[in-house]
């Protein structure tokens, strides 16, 4: 049997995203390749084909690794960028 | 969280600035090249906070994104540690104070005997030295539930025992045992008869035949209370006798005491030994050796309390007084008044209840010795049960 994960992979699909968001004060993204935008209201980070953009405000990135990103704050928004 | 600022803290970071440039890119790269970037400010005063072993690496991205970094904040202890470093002192002393209170905690400090009431707190003390508990000794090497189980096997008067670990004290609790009443044998038939000779003054007679009256004289083993009793059918059965029959007896006793006597004089030669005692070893403080000779020895020790907590620490100061053996001749009047002294002391040890009524003494010299001989009138219970034995 093969795994979901590695039938994505197989696909050329590369890990997906996955996302956790606390009521509308925390995001937590687990897969980000990026800060594309970093400011008090917007934030926006890519992963893998989508671009994830934060609104909000007063949002800061609590803590930032090479594949996962913090995001806390007042979110009023999030989009996703295809 | 709590962890993670520890780690943090223990670690060290830097809290720094980022000027110019871009801000997004110079954190995109920073973080592909490994570093960890929390507490990230944004745009307007762009600056995060990163290990102190990754500042360094951050320079490269920081090139890249065409900003320039400014360290605002050093936090955590190797900053502590080098702000320290010119004073070697405060941190040797530091590490030092860490040491001995790790080391310190691994080890029992002192035991609290509690609960004991007949038991002397000593003794429990020198069992639980013997079984392995005592000032000193690893915690880690206690096994409370089997010195517990030696004790009660040791003091057979001990009814329950505990050994709390408060910390670094061992707190003994002891519970002893209720006496049981002596149960008096009333089985089998017995007569009461006189256990010494005497006047009797009163009669209590609990179960039995009376034999005398009040005023009667008795001699020693005379019944005074018949255990065969006549009922009103004129039939005769045994029971066991019981009396309080208060009778006037007369003690006699003879104290000699040789008025040529060896009397123990202070020759005036002290020494004082100190020791500090700490987890059971004995540092001395005075480096003065046994005396030789004839000495009278006493030690008192200071044990030190701190807030109600007893110290490991304690003094022990033994004060050696120096002593030689005089040969005294006393006078006839001072030879009364020890025999007088003895007087009392046997008096104390008569027979519970007897009451001294009067005392009549003579002293003679014989042969350099006080002969005192005294006769003391004493009103006391003189029944005593004798057991009637039936043949079948």
């Amino acid at each position: 049997m093969v795994h979901k994960d590695n039938l994505l992979a197989h696909a050329g699909l590369s890990m997906p995203t996955h996302m956790e968001i606390n009521g509308n004060t925390e995001a937590v993204v687990d897969g980000c390749k990026g800060v594309l935008e970093y400011d008090t209201d917007v934030i926006r980070i890519r992963t893998g084909r989508l671009t994830v953009r934060f609104t909000g405000r007063g949002l800061t990135i609590r803590c930032l690794t090479a594949d996962a990103l913090v995001v806390t704050g007042f979110l009023t928004g999030i989009e996703f960028l295809v | 969280m709590l962890s993670l600022r520890i780690t943090r803290w223990l670690m060290g970071y830097v809290r720094f600035s980022v000027i110019g440039g871009s801000p997004e890119r110079f954190f995109n790269s920073s973080v592909r090249s490994g570093a960890i970037l929390w507490n990230i400010a944004s745009r307007r005063n762009s600056g995060a906070c990163v290990f102190a072993g990754g500042y360094k690496g951050l320079r490269p991205s920081a090139r890249r994104a065409g900003c320039r970094l400014r360290v605002r904040e050093r936090r955590g202890l190797p900053f502590l540690l080098r702000r320290l470093q010119p004073h070697r002192g405060i941190v040797a002393g530091f590490a030092a104070f860490l040491v001995i209170l790790v080391l310190l905690s691994l080890h029992v400090w002192c035991i609290d005997v509690t609960g004991n009431t007949t038991m002397d707190t000593r003794t429990v003390l020198s069992a639980l030295s013997e079984n392995g508990l005592y000032p000193g000794v690893r915690k880690s090497e206690i096994n409370t539930k089997k010195i517990e189980q030696k004790l009660m096997l040791m003091f057979p008067k001990i009814r329950w025992m505990t050994i709390n670990t408060q910390g670094c004290k061992m707190q003994v609790c002891i519970q002893e045992k209720t006496e049981r009443p002596k149960i008096e044998k009333q089985e089998g038939a017995c007569n009461v008869k006189a256990s010494t000779t005497g006047q009797v003054v009163a009669i209590r007679v609990f179960a039995g035949t009376a034999q005398v009256k009040p005023g009667d004289a008795v001699v020693e083993g005379q019944l005074l209370v018949s255990g065969v009793v006549e009922n009103e059918s004129r039939e005769t059965m045994l029971v066991h006798a019981s009396a309080e029959i208060i009778a006037e007896t007369t003690h006699s006793c003879e104290i000699q005491i040789p008025l040529r006597q060896s009397v123990r004089k202070p020759t005036g030669n002290r020494a004082v030994r100190r020791s500090l005692q700490l987890f059971g070893a004995d540092f001395p403080l005075t480096f003065i050796g046994r005396p030789k000779g004839d000495y009278d020895i006493s030690g008192v020790q200071t044990r030190f309390r701190l807030f109600g907590t007893l110290l490991p620490i304690s003094l022990y100061e033994e004060n050696w007084n120096g002593m030689r053996t005089v040969p005294v001749e006393i006078s006839r009047q001072q030879a009364i008044g020890q025999a007088k002294k003895k007087l009392s002391e046997y008096e104390r040890n008569l027979p519970e209840g007897t009451k001294v009524l009067s005392a009549q003494a003579q002293d003679r010299v014989k042969n350099g010795t006080l002969v005192y001989s005294a006769s003391i009138k004493c009103k006391e219970n003189i029944s005593k049960q004798s057991e009637i034995l039936i043949k079948t």
